[in-house]
């Protein structure tokens, strides 16, 4: 990865304007989103973004800074250089003859199909690179990927 | 009681005394409440983006926040300008505006705009409020953030439906803002290695900028230069922070600042940048800014600041009074080369110093501003426009505290002087307030004359009219290869008679032997006056860095 992304996991309030601001914040400092995720966190009220963010022409260090700066934000934690679990699911429709290779590959199948069938992958950073190029070996007819999750190894 | 009340109720509570404001359907509610609450004066704005600076000069006044209220779409957007000129240089304001009945956003309906949307990035915080259960709370929050850490505005879009609601009054909680912890980020753990870095200097020097007069940072200061015998210029907003004509002060920096400053920042060995951003027209072309510095120091109370132009070796995340306090104690023996390098600086002093061409027949901008320093002293606060006009009176008078100076610096938005120098007056009724504009910025929200005459406002109007958009024609003489384009204000109004419409009295002045009397006139008249200098439409601010240079190459005035 390149060494102007950051990788970071935030904690945010869970109102109507804080997509926007968050957003808003990445465009007018010159950054961009390379993967986000959202989806509730523990806490009532408060959702958990995942972010890739290339910092542009910016000083990498303004990527965590400037976001912490929104009241909205409520934790930052910059994960880029920790040893994490960053996990990624890819669900695609494939053509039924390529399933028992992808399936040997860790694919799981969700709906089977005369013509095509559905399978999903998840798994960590890289090894859904390589899934994601098996898929296209065998000519995938779809594929939709999550966008990374990502926690800080506890080892 | 209903939504309104609250809102003005709790505005009565945080201790507002003065409202900038203009009605229209969506915030309709809320003025229908307003006669109840009669501690809450109401200045009626002729435009809102006029109450937006009315409330900015308040607050640069005084040092409380401004408040504004404004209708739904078009009143809230007119306000997006002094917003924006209100957050680039940290100001506490709070702005008011009715939305839409909560049920109708979303569906287009008359006046609506999505001013949330519009406004995230000139204001430091916004809410859009749907429902009662939000109020009073949020305008107490508000205040907390507009007010505390890094100052600025703080928006409040209230959806009409919630200002007529009934809810019955809460007692007052504490405040809870997960995601706005002010102390979270202090760091002063190196204050006395920043101390010792620049005691132990060969050639330090020290720039401030409006963070110190946001802290009240001024005699701590002064405290630290004096105590560590290190020479301080300021920012265009910081000019006050430091006594101009204290002797180790270097006036102002930056791309039009005083060549002694930039002689001094250039030959630096170690710089403290304190409550600054430090931008681009701080350093003009950042390669080549202060290239002799082993050690930047910089504090500022907003931690994204630290690196994001200019890397320090020491950091101070803090209030900059908090952190040259911190500092003060640390400062124990000055490095014994300090004395040459004063001297160098006097020399430099002598051979840069400010001047400007007065043989041509014109009456000149500096003329201007010198008589009315020898009038004013430090007894007046000056509210400038944008442009050279703004150079000028930054550069030809001797401010020595905070709050006499107030200008639009990191927005640099023309229109600001008259209604800044209206909003100053109220918070300042004890100070003469003088505007300086140039006749292109003033046209821009002259229609605020009104207020100044309805509230029959002490505030003298100096414009130095030049005929053009002085400091655009200057830069296309300068570095466009002399294309005049666009600059020339070939029709505008007769200012003497434009006043008289407003019902101000007015003076003209093309010559130098009736700027006294006109100003005595100003001074000796109560109410607004305003004189329209006829100013040599070619003179120039100088110094001046052409733009894409570093600091090093400053222009200076041509010699007589
Ligand atoms: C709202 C706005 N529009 C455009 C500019 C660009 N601008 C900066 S200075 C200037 C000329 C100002 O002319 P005038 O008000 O007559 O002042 P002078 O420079 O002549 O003193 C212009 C157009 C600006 N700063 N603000
Ligand atoms: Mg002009």
């Amino acid at each position: 990865m390149s060494d102007r992304i950051r990788v970071l996991s935030v904690l945010v309030e869970d109102g109507s304007s804080t997509l926007t601001k968050v957003a808003g914040m990445i465009r007018r400092r010159g950054f961009h989103v390379r993967a986000i995720t959202v989806g509730p966190s523990g806490e009532p009220g408060r959702s958990r973004m995942t972010l890739q963010i290339d910092a542009g022409h910016a000083e990498v260090d303004q990527v965590k800074k400037q976001l912490e700066r929104l009241v909205e934000v409520v934790e930052i934690e910059d994960l880029t250089e920790h040893d994490v679990h960053s996990r990624e699911l890819v669900v695609a429709r494939v053509k039924a003859s390529a399933v028992p290779e992808l399936v040997a590959k860790g694919a799981r199948v969700l709906e089977p199909g005369s013509v095509s069938t559905t399978v999903e992958f998840a798994g960590e950073g890289e090894e859904v690179g390589a899934f994601v190029e098996e898929l296209r070996r065998h000519g995938n007819l779809d594929v939709v990927r999550s966008g990374p999750v990502v926690m800080r190894r506890t080892a | 009681m209903t939504g309104a009340d609250l809102v003005l109720e709790a505005l009565e509570q945080e201790g507002v005394d003065l409202i900038f404001g203009y009605p229209g359907g969506a915030n309709l509610p809320i003025y229908q409440r307003l006669p109840e609450h009669p501690k809450l004066k109401h200045i009626l704005v002729r435009h809102e983006q006029g109450a937006a600076h009315m409330a900015d000069g308040y607050a640069r006044a005084c040092g409380r926040p401004g408040v504004v209220f404004a209708t739904s779409g078009p009143g809230a957007l007119n306000l997006v300008t002094g917003l924006c000129t209100a957050y680039m240089d940290s100001v506490p304001m709070i702005a008011i505006t009715g939305q839409v009945n909560s049920t109708q956003v979303g569906r287009d309906a008359f006046q609506e705009s999505d001013v949330i949307g519009a406004t995230s990035s000139v204001t430091k915080h916004s809410y859009l409020v749907t429902d009662i259960a939000q109020l009073p709370r949020v305008i107490h929050e508000a205040f907390h953030i507009a007010t505390t850490g890094r100052p600025g505005p703080v928006l409040i879009d209230i959806c009409k439906d919630v200002q007529m609601a009934e809810a019955e009054r809460t007692p007052r909680t504490a405040l809870s803002i997960p995601g706005y912890q002010l102390n979270g980020h202090v760091r002063l753990q190196d204050a006395k290695v920043a101390a010792e870095a620049l005691a132990h200097a060969e050639r330090p020097v020290i720039l401030a900028g409006h963070g110190v007069l946001l802290s009240h940072a001024e005699q701590a200061l002064l405290d630290l230069a004096e105590k560590a015998g290190v020479p301080v210029g300021t920012t265009l907003l910081g000019i006050g922070g430091f006594p101009v004509k204290h002797p180790l002060s270097l006036h102002m920096t930056g791309f039009m600042g005083t060549g002694w400053c930039l002689k001094a920042v250039q030959n630096a060995d170690v710089l403290m940048m304190v409550g600054m951003r430090v931008d681009d027209r701080v350093t003009a072309r950042l390669a080549d800014f202060a290239p002799k510095v082993t050690t930047f120091i910089h504090v500022d109370i907003d931690g994204s600041e630290m690196g994001k132009n200019v890397r320090p070796h020491i950091e101070l995340v803090a209030d900059a009074r908090n952190a040259l306090e911190a500092m003060l104690p640390h400062v124990d023996s000055v490095d014994d080369r300090r004395g040459a390098w004063l001297t160098q600086i006097d020399a430099w002093r002598e051979e840069h110093p400010l001047r400007y061409t007065h043989s041509n027949g014109h009456l000149q901008p500096q003329d201007v501003l010198i008589d009315m320093y020898k009038r004013c002293r430090n007894e007046a606060v000056v509210v400038a426009d944008v442009g050279q006009n703004q150079i000028w009176a930054a550069l030809w008078w001797n401010y020595d505290r905070p709050g006499l100076f107030i200008n639009s610096g990191g927005a640099g938005t023309m229109g600001f002087a008259l209604p800044a120098a209206i909003g100053a007056k109220f918070a300042r009724p004890d100070l003469d307030v003088w505007c300086v504009a140039g006749e292109g910025g003033f046209v821009m929200t002259a229609q605020e004359l009104s207020v100044a005459v309805e509230h029959q406002l002490d505030i003298k109007i100096v414009l130095l009219n030049n005929f053009s958009l002085g400091m655009v024609r200057q830069f296309q003489d300068d570095f466009y290869g002399g294309v005049r384009s666009q600059v020339e204000l070939t029709h505008i109004p007769d200012f003497v008679k434009l006043a008289d419409a407003y019902g101000l009295p007015g003076v003209r002045v093309e010559r130098l032997a009736d700027v006294g009397p006109a100003m005595d006139a100003a001074q000796r008249t109560k109410g607004p006056f305003l004189i329209d200098f006829r100013i040599d439409p070619e003179a120039n601010v100088y110094p001046i860095v052409p733009l894409g240079k570093g600091l090093n190459d400053f222009w200076e005035a041509p010699q007589q």
